[in-house]
C-alpha cells in the first residue's frame, strides 16, 4: 500500500565530504526490486528512513542503467538524516519510491549535454550524467561545470577523477573564492561566472542545472545571456515532503506538486510558477 | 405519492439496520460538543441543530490513524498494514455541505494513487443526508454553487415534511437504493408535501474571486496581508473543514516497534513547509493564508474540477480571531476592479 515502504539493507557507506555521505543500498524483498527497476528513470526521488524516526527525500542518485542496488547522497542535518549517516552495512533502513517525474533524456539523443552543479546538487545531476555516459554514443559534446564552497565539499571526488581522465568529458571544477587549497589546479570563482568563462555554446544543447536556489538564479541568468532557452534547460526542484504522493498538501509551488508533477522541470516552468512560493 | 419515513418509526428504521449489519452514527450532543458517533435509538440523536460543530471527516479521515505497525529486527523489519476495518455505517442526518465535503476529497485521496485507508471506510459507508430547513449567519453553500437541499455526495436524501411527521425519502444512488430496501417495510408510500428549504443568501461573487485568483499578479498582491493580520494559526479551520486533508507522518516508538501514524496537519502552521535548513517558502502567516485560499479556490480547482469548499461556514463560525473564508472572498469580490 502506498504509505508502506521497501525494506533496505545498507550495503557500503561512504563519506564524500564533512556530513556527506552515500550509501549504496539493495533490496531485501525481490518483488520490491522488480518494482523499481520496472518504475525508476532517472530524476525520480524516493523518501529514505527509519522505522522509528521518519522519512527524508533524497533523488536517486544512481543511474537509471544501474538499478541493482540505489544509491543515496545526503547531507546529515536532522534526525532523520543524522539516523541514516550513522548507519553501517548489513543495517536495515526503508525506501518509498520511486516516485515523481523524470529527465527526458531521449529527448536528448543526438544533442550536446551541459551538466552544472553546486555543492550537494550534484547527486541528482550525476543520476543524469551516467544515464547519459553510459550511452555515451547516443549524445554529443559532454560538459560538466561542478563547483562546490572549498575543494573538501566537492562530493562524488573520486568519480570526478574518473571524468577528468575521459576525453570524451569536459569536466571543469571550480571553489568558491577562498576555498582553494594551495595545490589546486582548477577554476576558484562562483559557477554563474565560471560558466561564462567557459561560454559554451547553446547551438544544439541541453542543460541540466541543479543547486541551491540561489545558485539556480544567477545560472539561469548567465546561461541566458550566452544564448540559452528557458525551454532547453532542466532542473529538479525539492520541498519538504511527507507523503510523496500528491496527498499531504505541503509540498506545491503554486498549483505545481513538486512530488507528482515535478521534481523535474524546465527553467521555463519553474519562471511560470510563483517565485514567491518557491 | 411520496414515500415517507415517519418520526415514530425511526427507531424501528435503526433497529432494521442494525439487524442488516450496520453501525449508526447521527449528529449528538455531549459535554457540550455536537459531533456525528454511534446512535442506538432516535432520542441520542441531535437533529435540530444547523449543523453539529465537528464533521463527519473525523470518521473517515481520523485526526491520528495507525499506517503501518513495524518491527524491528537484526536483519529484518516487520510490518503489518493496519488498514481500517471493513464495517458497515451509516451516517444518518448528514447535512448536504457536510457529504458533498466527501465527494470532494475522493478527487484528492482517489489521484492517481489511492489511499485505501480513506477508500475503505468511504466503500463501507451510506450518508443519508436531511434538507436544511433552517441556517446561521455563517452558512455559505450558495455561495460555493451548492445549496441547502444540494445531493452530492449523498447516498440517501431525506427532506423535512410539511406537518412535521417525518421526511420524505429518496434514494439516489445504489448504494442508497439498497440501504432504503432494508426499511422499505417501515417507510410509507402516502401524499406528503416537503417543507421549504431554507434560504441562504449568497455572500460573495464566486466568479469574481475565481478570476482574481487566477491572476498570476495577485499572487504578490499587499491585500494577502492586510486580511490575513488577525489569523494566529491555531488550524481550526483546517480541523473543522469538510474537505480539509493535509496529514503529517510520524512515527511512534522506540528504535524497535512502534506505528507509524498519520496525523493532521494545517497549511496554516509555521513548520508545515519549514525545510531542515531553515529555509521555509511561507514563513508568514500572511502567505500561510494565501496558500490555503488559493489552494481551495485555484488549485483544487484546477486539478479536480472543483472548489474545496463545502460552503459549512464552520471556519468562520469557529475562528477565535473572527475570520474566515467568507470575509476573505467578501474582500476579493469587493476589490476594485
Amino acid at each position: 500500500m502506498i504509505y508502506n515502504p521497501f525494506p533496505m539493507r545498507v550495503v557500503s557507506k561512504r563519506e564524500e565530504a564533512p556530513g556527506v555521505r552515500t550509501l549504496k543500498l539493495e533490496f531485501l524483498k525481490q518483488e520490491d526490486h522488480e518494482f523499481f527497476k520496472t518504475h525508476y528513470r532517472t530524476g525520480m526521488f524516493g523518501l529514505y528512513g527509519i522505522f522509528g524516526e521518519g522519512e527524508s527525500t533524497f533523488c536517486v542518485a544512481s543511474p537509471e542503467t544501474r538499478k541493482e542496488y540505489i544509491e543515496c547522497t545526503f547531507r546529515q542535518s536532522g534526525r532523520v538524516t543524522t539516523t541514516l549517516a550513522n548507519a553501517d552495512a548489513g543495517d536495515i533502513v526503508t525506501f518509498r519510491g520511486p516516485y515523481g517525474n523524470r529527465f527526458p533524456i531521449e529527448e536528448f539523443e543526438g544533442k550536446n549535454l551541459l551538466f552544472i552543479a553546486g555543492g550537494i546538487a550534484l547527486p541528482p545531476t550525476r543520476s543524469v550524467i551516467w544515464s547519459c555516459l553510459d550511452h555515451r554514443e547516443k549524445y554529443g559534446n559532454v560538459t560538466i561545470v561542478y563547483g562546490a564552497r572549498t575543494v573538501a565539499d566537492l562530493v562524488y571526488k573520486h568519480e570526478l577523477d574518473e571524468w577528468k581522465q575521459r576525453d570524451d568529458v569536459n569536466l571543469v571544477l571550480t571553489v568558491d573564492p577562498g576555498g582553494e587549497t594551495p595545490d589546486w589546479q582548477d577554476h576558484v570563482g562562483f559557477v554563474p561566472s565560471v560558466l561564462e568563462k567557459v561560454a559554451p555554446s547553446p547551438e544544439n544543447t541541453i542543460a541540466v542545472l541543479c543547486g541551491p536556489p540561489i545558485m539556480i538564479k544567477f545560472t539561469l541568468n548567465a546561461l541566458e545571456k550566452l544564448g540559452f532557452s528557458a525551454e532547453n534547460v532542466y532542473t529538479t526542484l525539492e520541498n519538504r515532503m511527507k507523503c510523496g504522493v500528491g496527498k499531504c498538501g505541503r509540498c506545491n509551488v503554486g498549483s505545481v506538486y513538486i512530488c507528482k508533477e515535478g521534481p523535474v522541470f524546465t527553467a521555463a516552468e519553474v519562471q511560470a510558477m510563483p517565485q514567491a512560493d518557491l | 405519492m411520496t414515500r415517507i419515513l415517519l418520526h415514530s418509526r425511526l427507531d424501528d428504521c435503526l433497529a432494521a439496520w442494525r439487524s442488516a449489519g450496520f453501525t449508526v452514527l447521527a449528529p449528538t450532543r455531549r459535554n457540550e460538543l455536537t459531533r456525528f458517533d454511534e446512535v442506538q435509538v432516535a432520542s441520542d440523536m441531535e437533529l435540530d441543530l444547523v449543523l453539529p460543530e465537528r464533521t463527519i471527516k473525523d470518521h473517515f479521515f481520523p485526526q491520528t490513524e495507525p499506517l503501518i505497525r513495524y518491527r524491528i529486527k537484526k536483519q529484518a523489519i516487520d510490518t503489518e498494514e493496519m488498514l481500517p476495518p471493513e464495517r458497515k455505517r451509516i451516517f444518518f442526518g448528514v447535512r448536504p455541505c457536510d457529504a458533498s465535503g466527501l465527494d470532494i476529497d475522493d478527487s484528492l485521496f482517489g489521484w492517481d494513487y489511492r489511499d485505501d485507508y480513506w477508500f475503505r471506510r468511504r466503500d463501507n459507508s451510506v450518508i443519508v443526508t436531511i434538507a436544511c430547513t433552517k441556517a446561521d449567519d455563517f452558512c455559505m453553500c450558495t455561495s460555493v454553487q451548492l445549496a441547502p437541499d444540494s445531493t452530492k455526495g449523498s447516498d440517501v436524501m431525506l427532506t423535512t415534511l410539511k406537518d412535521g411527521r417525518g421526511w420524505q425519502v429518496v434514494a439516489l444512488t445504489d448504494r442508497g437504493k439498497a440501504l432504503v430496501e432494508t426499511a422499505s417495510s417501515i417507510l410509507r408510500e402516502e401524499p406528503a408535501e416537503a417543507a421549504a428549504a431554507s434560504t441562504v443568501p449568497v455572500k460573495f461573487d464566486l466568479e469574481r474571486v475565481t478570476a482574481w485568483l487566477a491572476e498570476p499578479s495577485n499572487f504578490e498582491s499587499h491585500f494577502w496581508k492586510e486580511i490575513s493580520q488577525r489569523c494566529i494559526g491555531c488550524g481550526s479551520c483546517t480541523f473543522l473543514c469538510p474537505t480539509c486533508h493535509c496529514f503529517d507522518i510520524q512515527d511512534e516508538g522506540d528504535t524497535y516497534s512502534g506505528i507509524r501514524r498519520k496525523n493532521w496537519d494545517s497549511c496554516s502552521f509555521a513548520m508545515f513547509t519549514m525545510h531542515t535548513s531553515g529555509h521555509n517558502p511561507r514563513n508568514t502567516q500572511s502567505t500561510r493564508w494565501r496558500q490555503r485560499i488559493m489552494h481551495k479556490f485555484n488549485y483544487y480547482q484546477g486539478k479536480f474540477g472543483v472548489n474545496s469548499c463545502s460552503g459549512c461556514g464552520r471556519c468562520t463560525r469557529q475562528c477565535p480571531v473572527d475570520m474566515g473564508i467568507t470575509e476573505t472572498l467578501q474582500e476579493i469580490s469587493n476589490l476594485p476592479r
